[in-house]
């Protein structure tokens, strides 16, 4: 229980959350809004997850908002143009998927720093989705799309049954596989990791592939609920996959990962977004709130860390 | 002694920005108007202030995230000042509130060590929310009656033909030049970028670079407040969207490298030009916004691509690019 306690620091504060909006609230406990609050944080939460690997590298995508538009107006197009929905799916994910490639061949083979790559990916594909949709929504009702939201096998609302399925095969990668081993190397020494013989090139490849895959599955997800596409998607949604992640308690420096963290870390801005909601606040609450618990979970780390090595701790910077 | 890749870091930008402006004749008729260039020069200058703060925060090492929530908050509290006290009131509130914006980000950083990224990640949503608070009941507004009052005219306002604000911009660069380059201070900036831990053991203390660095990055944002609001009339929560990465683009795009170390007033002066240079041009050959935006990255990637070959190539054999030494 205490070691529970110790590998996810969030659960006391979101349990704590949970209680005070149980009892100030009388609709945040009911079946709906529960399961209300779970859909949002596991529609977070598959983003997070592939992001929790890019932070465990010790680096960002910021280009990940652009794919969820770019993704949704694909899939949207196509189902427009008469395709069946599981082309139109997969091709969602394909445009995800390229776009990790094309950011981890510019990352890799070109040498230009992932923040200034992704954020040259992000302004593209954001201007790519932009003008194909021509500042139009592209509307569909495809029971194939909708269903990625709506449908419920076996009564379990879809998109959690996606974040189940995408968090236990993280946690294993993460835990259980050479690759999640070699992803954590790499973000605490590149240079030791290269010098071992890892194939660091490929690695940091296929965790951008995964990132966009994500944004992908990102897109249809969001735009299954909107049911539609457009340019304007995902606008920011990189920083709340970040924020996400961050929570969680991965390190931003690298070097480690902790999946059940960022789960949480979702759970708990969704939450938060939830209950400000039902007590009526403005929305402009909801960001200083995120603000203020990002500030304060970082700050609770470094306080933790100080005292256990009874010194301050050597300050660096994230870049 | 010439080193062709030291002066590639300093003036590369600058040369292509030289010809780019070379061309426009041919592409990009109508260009070299004294109006249509006066307009550039006063479109440009809140990015370029604010760049400056910015390009000694990346050479320290770090980035200020939160630029695009303190300028919304700054411009809010601005217009609520000036139309409460007038001109005195609005440019010392443009000041202080910058001011603390930056200081409540070094105090978060070194006071609750809370690394930079999600320090100033954090305090974006903050101040962002603030500024959102403050206009819930609709933007706040420059009246239209003030249009005489001297501080309304900063934005308008031309001196021998050159506009106010990027002769303001043009002042804040040349401290700028001279705090990084010809003071101590400056000086340990860029060794403490390079090696914080050097640095720390030279005894330079990481609150004084933090509290300096931040403190200055808000200072900016408030002078930029200034020429902003005073262009665009109106400010609420939503203003700026997507500020923080159009100034860390422009300083990436000057040469100033993000692992810190290093920095170039003059290449970031250049690179905020290139930027709204290339914008205007693609605007008066008719390409539409999404497609600007599409060439704008690819410039970015480019300009990243040929600095990255550059490095690898002038340190063969070395497993990491070589952390350079301050130009």
């Amino acid at each position: 229980m205490i070691g529970a306690i110790k590998k996810a620091p969030l659960l006391a504060p979101l349990v704590l959350v949970m209680v005070v909006l149980a009892v100030s609230t009388d609709t945040f406990l009911t079946r709906g809004n529960l399961e209300n609050v779970l859909v949002a944080a596991a529609i977070l939460a598959v983003p997070g997850i592939a992001m929790t690997f890019c932070l465990a590298m010790g680096e960002f995508d910021l280009s990940i908002g652009s794919t969820v538009s770019l993704a949704g107006v694909a899939c949207c197009s196509a189902l427009i143009a008469g395709q069946p929905p599981a082309f139109s799916l997969l091709l969602a994910l394909g445009v995800g998927a390229l776009i990790g490639l094309a950011n981890g061949v510019v990352i890799t083979k070109l040498g230009v720093t992932p923040f200034i790559a992704t954020l040259a990916t992000m302004v593209i594909v954001r201007g790519a989705s932009l003008a194909y949709t021509d500042g139009h929504d592209q509307i569909v009702s495809s029971p194939g799309l909708k269903y990625l939201v709506a449908g419920r096998p076996l009564g379990v609302p879809m998109p959690i049954v996606l974040a189940v399925v995408v968090t236990a095969l993280a946690w294993w990668t993460i835990n259980r596989t050479r690759f999640g081993r070699w992803v954590c190397a790499i973000g605490s020494n590149r240079d030791a990791a290269r010098m071992s013989g890892l194939p660091v090139d490929r690695i940091r490849i296929a965790v951008y592939v995964l990132v966009g895959l994500s944004g992908g599955l990102w897109g249809l997800l969001i735009s299954s609920q909107l049911q539609k596409g457009n340019g304007q998607l995902g606008l920011g949604f990189e920083l709340d996959a970040i924020t996400v992640v961050v929570l969680g308690g991965t390190a931003l420096l690298g070097g480690r990962a902790s999946i059940v963290g960022t789960v949480l870390g979702a759970v708990m801005i969704e939450t938060i977004r939830n209950g400000l909601n039902l007590l009526n606040t403005p929305p402009a609450y909801q960001r200083i709130s995120v603000g203020l618990l990002l500030i304060a979970a970082l700050a609770l780390l470094a306080l933790r860390r100080r005292e256990r090595r009874g010194a301050p701790r050597v300050l660096e910077s994230a870049a | 002694m010439i080193n062709a890749g030291r002066i590639w870091d300093t003036w590369g930008v600058t040369a292509l920005l030289l010809l780019l402006l070379l061309c426009t004749p041919v592409i990009a008729p109508g260009f070299l108007d004294i109006e249509n260039l006066q307009s550039v020069l006063r479109e440009s200058a809140y990015v370029g202030i604010v760049a400056v703060g910015m390009t000694f925060a990346i050479a320290s090492g770090a980035f200020d995230l939160s630029v695009g929530g303190q300028l919304a908050l700054t411009s809010v509290v601005t217009l609520m000042a000036f139309n409460g006290g007038g001109t005195a009131a609005a440019v010392a509130a443009a000041i202080t509130t910058g001011l603390l914006c930056g200081l409540v980000n070094a105090g978060l950083i070194t006071q609750l060590r809370v690394p930079p990224f999600v320090a100033t990640l954090g305090s974006l949503f903050v101040f962002r929310g603030i500024a959102y608070l403050l206009t819930q009941d609709g933007p706040k507004t420059l009246p239209y009656e003030q249009i005489e009052a001297p501080f309304a005219k900063i934005g308008s306002l031309d001196v021998a033909g050159l506009p106010v604000p990027f002769l303001i911009m043009v002042a804040v660069f040349g401290a700028g030049w001279v705090l990084l380059r010809r003071t101590a201070i400056g000086r340990r900036t860029l060794a403490y970028g390079s090696s914080p831990s050097a640095a720390r053991f030279c005894g330079i203390s990481d609150t004084t670079i933090r509290v300096f660095v931040f403190g200055l990055v808000g200072l900016t944002v408030g002078i930029a407040a200034l020429t902003y609001i005073t262009r665009v009339w109106t400010a609420d929560g939503s203003a700026q969207d997507g500020f923080e990465l159009k100034v860390i683009a422009a300083v990436v795009l000057g040469g100033t490298a993000l692992k810190g170390g290093k920095g170039t007033l003059i290449g970031t002066f250049s690179a905020v030009f290139l930027v709204s240079v290339l914008n205007e041009v693609l605007v008066s050959r008719g390409v539409e916004s999404a497609y600007q935006r599409i060439v704008l990255g690819c410039v970015l990637i480019v300009a990243l691509t040929v600095d990255g070959l550059r490095t690898r190539f002038a340190a063969p054999g070395s497993f990491r690019r070589a952390s350079r030494p301050t130009s």
